[in-house]
């Protein structure tokens, strides 16, 4: 590496530098540990009738003491590349800023320490905060009865479709079962059909990337239920038929369900619900900036006009005057999805990051997400191949066509970016473009950032064009472990310690 | 030094100075702190496109679904000193486990939560991560996550646990599903002693499938192992079963193995305190081929319901067919140990409609807690907790008046207490609830179609009260509840 290298990798971008500690298992310490928490409570024995009972054989759950599993994990969270660390354009992910006070007030002792079950009238502050909330999401999608109970956007996914079919069957329609998902979906939408005992049919795109009006025209008949679309398309395109596309599909008799990950474009400029959409679910750990707690907790209620509102999973949270109350018999419900009204401390942050914005900044969201996805666009696409012409919204997409020509794929890309000190953008989708990167930057990241990223992405290609590619196929050499072997862990897979 | 921040800044970018340094109250014209732009910057990245105004970016949506903006029904926008302020009301209208103590049970648990558990969660590494799915700068939670599946895996008894599920009756249902795959039949049965919530989610999840779904009635506040038996048939793709069932009562499994190798189906175990498991038999040990549940007892507040824990974990053998995300051990380019995401050709965004599931995003974070929780707690603080949970269940049950009744047989931390009439059962809620003490859940709360046995007038039927127990109840509790008994008989 030339001394000009190191400079630009060591000062230009953060790069990955730190202190990074190996650290073993903790079955791997290898001490007894004393018992080091002193537990409240009552010492007394335990019935007879119990006693029958009890384990022969120990679990087995080493224990370590306070400062040693403090340690632990902090080591292992300096492993981690989190959006607190650096940049995370990852694509249809929407990894933005996660406000801090969000974090206080959603610990508040009155929000985190209450039970599901204690009594109504108990807990009104809680239920005040979750049916405002509930209200807010229904005014921002253009549909205004909202289920919180879905625990994520594929929970969300198939209660919506749960609702659809209802709906359809009160009809007398009981033979639509077929829903039509274009093929640039996220992969969660045939699987949820699938599990809603509904089959898809796959919608092949236009040469724009967006849904080809003749191809679901082919598509819609006596069988079909619904339309999966996202908007904007995992293409980061905007579905600018969106309001024939909605007809075509109603004409027919189906409903159109909006997959909602992407409405970090669209928050307070404009509504599905306007649009004809029918029924969405939002992904709050995206839009609303609940933090993703690497893979969850998330939320994905769903917001439905009113036709389907009769079909909404209970209990439904209600306001009668000036009281909240849980409503558990609503004959035409499709039911409980879930054990509890919904994934209650998730909702309490995207309370917080709504009301920081309020109706005046919402459209700020949108605004800026969509400025610095297009402005990132405009930096590389001379240098990168665009799959598809024209303004993107939230996210962009780019493919590796150029530096494929110099034997340079997508992942090699991806993993130079960690050595730059970023984390990649998503690759390999969506699927109708060969070795897609879609990037999406969120609101929360400053013009400098960007200027970094894109200079990061254009000296990747520069390398390509020079040849000097042994870097990229290298990738990542600085954080402390390299390309892991992924055939090996799923050929012979080791899930557990062995004891 | 205003004057100097003049010449540098407009009027807007210093009120939006001003907010971020929190100075700001709740006025109209609060600018966005979680927005780095200033209006410059804007300009600026608009004129490198060749755009005098945002409206450009936006042109590809008709005009009729374009929002006038700020015209939203959604409330004014708060400063952070303003958003602390709503919460911080809003949280003290509800009474809550710092003011009040808490016998309730019924799927959620108010446990002890170490300062630890918090602490570690709360660091931005783990917090704000997503999924990993670039293992080379995951490996914090991928390391995680596999201490989480071993200690799950050891502490059910199990070979094997997944990254998690949402929660209990979705990892139920999701049991049922996994069973008809491995199975390659297609009939449920589940016992009637499975909390309520767990089999109406399972049995929602199945109806739209082919295939038939059978509860069977218990009859009684506990679980019936003989006509669980009976429902069995060879049509049977698996029997579910909860352990210790909703009622708390423990039982031996042993007969319900043998029905189920009769008929080649599998055993589903479900649990909804898995504390239990360090002190009582695992549903390992018990036989079981799935065991789902809630994983909220290890380091997870109650959270009115949310975000909580669920946990899956199966035989070895049906490994492929779990649904779900796993981490695996493997190495590195240059050899070092290291782990990912595995068995992806599982998942939705490789298998799409044919996959095992379609869940994507889990409870990653709660997994961190529960790995830390029970890193803190090691087998020795596990089984203190099981202990005084159970103990203190003892405590009250041994020391009931004449008037109330408890369940009989053997009960870890819950059990139903029945008064002579509803009336008498809510006299004791009201003055329970006046000195501070949740004192249980009416039944019918949570299991609205459970009448109890005798079947008679509803209003006179509604006289159960579901009491749980957990190492946060001190001797002082007991005293109070038993006295409040007395006073409000």
């Amino acid at each position: 590496m030339s001394a000009s290298d190191m400079n630009a990798t060591t000062f230009k971008y953060s790069a990955t530098n730190g202190i990074q500690h190996e650290e073993p298992l903790l079955f791997e310490h290898a001490h007894d540990a004393p018992e080091s928490i002193h537990l409240p409570g009552i010492k007394g024995d335990i019935p007879d009738a119990l006693a029958a009972f009890v384990r022969q054989k120990p679990a087995n759950i080493p224990g370590l003491s306070e400062p040693e599993t403090v340690r632990h994990f902090v080591r292992l969270s300096q492993w981690n590349h989190g959006i607190e660390t650096g940049f995370y354009p990852l694509g249809s992910c929407t990894m933005k800023y996660n406000p801090r006070v969000n974090e206080q007030v959603a610990r508040l002792p009155g929000l985190a320490h209450i039970h599901p079950d204690q009594p109504e009238e108990t807990v009104q502050g809680a239920l005040e905060l979750l049916y405002e909330v509930q209200q807010w999401l229904g005014e921002v999608s253009g549909l205004p009865h909202v289920t919180l109970q879905p625990a994520a956007g594929a929970h969300g996914e198939l209660a919506g479709l749960m609702m659809i079919r209802a709906c359809l069957d009160a009809r007398g329609d009981t033979e639509r079962r077929t829903v039509l998902v274009p093929d640039s979906a996220h992969g969660t939408n045939p699987a949820s059909a699938a599990l809603c005992g509904m089959h898809t049919v796959e919608l092949k795109s236009g040469p724009d990337g967006r849904i080809d009006l003749d191809e679901l025209k082919a598509h819609l008949n006596d069988g079909t239920a619904a339309l999966m679309m996202t908007n904007p398309n995992t293409a980061g395109a905007f579905e600018t038929d969106i309001k024939e596309i909605c007809q075509l599909v109603h004409d027919a008799g189906g409903l159109v369900y909006g997959d909602g990950a992407n409405l970090n474009a669209l928050v307070g400029l404009a509504r599905p619900g306007d649009m004809g959409i029918d029924c969405l679910h939002i992904n709050v750990h995206k839009t609303f900036a609940t933090p993703h707690g690497g893979g969850g907790p998330g939320a994905g209620p769903v917001a439905v006009n009113d036709i389907l509102a009769p079909y909404l999973p209970v209990p439904c949270i209600v306001k009668n005057d000036d009281l909240y109350a849980l409503q558990h018999n609503i004959k035409t419900s499709i039911g409980s999805v879930l054990s509890s009204i919904g994934q209650s401390g998730v909702y309490m942050r995207a309370n917080a990051y709504i009301s920081a914005f309020g109706r005046e900044h919402l459209h700020k969201i949108a605004e800026d997400a969509v400025l610095n996805a297009n402005y990132i666009l405009h930096r590389l696409k001379n240098v990168y191949h665009v799959p598809f012409e024209g303004v993107c919204k939230h996210e962009c997409l780019l493919t590796d066509e150029i530096q494929n020509r110099h034997g340079v794929k997508t992942l090699d890309i991806a993993k130079r970016l960690i050595d730059l000190g970023f984390h990649p953008m998503t690759v390999y989708f969506p699927l109708i473009v060969h070795g897609a990167m879609l990037i999406e930057p969120t609101e929360t990241e400053s013009r400098e950032t960007l200027d970094n990223f894109c200079d990061a992405m254009l000296e990747i290609a520069a390398k390509c064009e020079a040849g000097d590619t042994d870097a990229l196929h290298e990738a990542p050499v600085k954080p402390f472990r390299r390309r892991l072997d992924e055939t090996q862990a799923a050929r012979k897979p080791v899930l557990v310690w062995p004891q | 030094m205003l004057s100097y921040v003049k010449k540098q800044y407009t009027t807007q970018e210093i009120e939006g100075f001003i907010t971020l340094c929190f100075l700001c109250g709740d006025k109209k014209d609060i600018t966005m702190r979680f927005l780095p732009h200033t209006d410059t910057d804007r300009t600026a990245m608009l004129e490198t496109m060749g755009l005098s105004s945002i409206d450009g970016l936006f042109s590809d949506i008709p005009d009729e679904f374009h929002l006038q903006r700020g015209q939203l029904d959604i409330a004014e926008a708060l400063s952070e000193a303003g958003i602390v302020r709503k919460f911080t009301k809003a949280s003290e209208k509800n009474r809550n486990a710092t003011n009040t103590r808490y016998f309730l049970g019924g799927g959620t648990y108010h446990h002890f939560v170490p300062a630890v558990v918090d602490y570690v969660i709360s660091r931005g590494e783990f917090l704000t991560a997503y999924t990993p799915y670039q293992p080379e700068i995951a490996q914090g939670t991928l390391q995680a996550l596999f201490e989480f599946q071993t200690m799950i895996a050891r502490l059910t008894g199990m070979d094997v646990s997944n990254a998690s599920m949402y929660e209990a009756a979705t990892a139920t249902a999701e049991a049922a599903l996994m069973a008809r795959r491995v199975s390659r039949k297609n009939r449920v049965v589940m016992a009637g002693s499975v909390n309520p919530r767990y089999r109406s989610v399972t049995a929602n999840y199945l109806s739209r499938l082919d295939g038939e779904y059978e509860e069977v009635d218990m009859g009684c506040f506990g679980t019936d192992l003989k006509k669980v038996i009976a429902a069995i048939d060879g049509q049977t793709a698996c029997v579910i079963v909860q352990y210790p069932d909703f009622y708390g009562s423990v039982y031996d499994l042993a007969p319900l193995r043998e029905a189920c190798d009769a008929n080649k189906c599998l055993m589903i175990v479900a649990f909804s305190d898995v504390s239990a498991f360090a002190l009582i038999e695992s549903p390992g040990a018990m036989g079981a081929d799935i065991a789902v549940g809630s994983g909220q007892s290890l380091g997870i507040p109650m959270a009115y319901g949310g975000p909580h824990l669920g946990l899956f974990t199966c035989k070895q053998k049906y490994l492929r067919q779990m649904p779900g995300r796993v981490c695996g051990l493997t190495s590195d380019a240059d050899g070092k140990r290291g782990f990912v995401l595995t068995l992806s050709t599982r998942e939705q965004h490789i298998r799409r409609e044919k996959a095992t599931s379609n869940i994507c995003t889990n409870q990653g974070l709660m997994c961190t807690a529960a790995a830390t929780y029970l890193t803190l707690m090691g087998d020795a603080g596990l089984t203190t907790v099981a202990r005084h949970s159970a103990a203190a269940l003892q405590s009250l049950v041994s020391q009931l008046p004449d008037h109330v009744a408890a369940l009989e047989g053997a009960h870890y931390n819950e059990t139903v207490l029945s008064f002579a009439d509803h009336q008498a059962r809510q006299r004791f809620l009201t003055a329970a609830q006046a000195d501070d003490i949740f004192a249980g859940i009416p039944l019918e709360q949570i299991a609205p179609e459970q009448i109890s046995p005798e079947q008679m007038d509803p209003s006179a039927e509604n006289r159960h009260l579901l009491v749980a127990t957990t190492e946060m109840v001190e001797e002082a509790d007991i005293n109070d509840y038993l006295r409040l008994l007395e006073v409000a008989k």
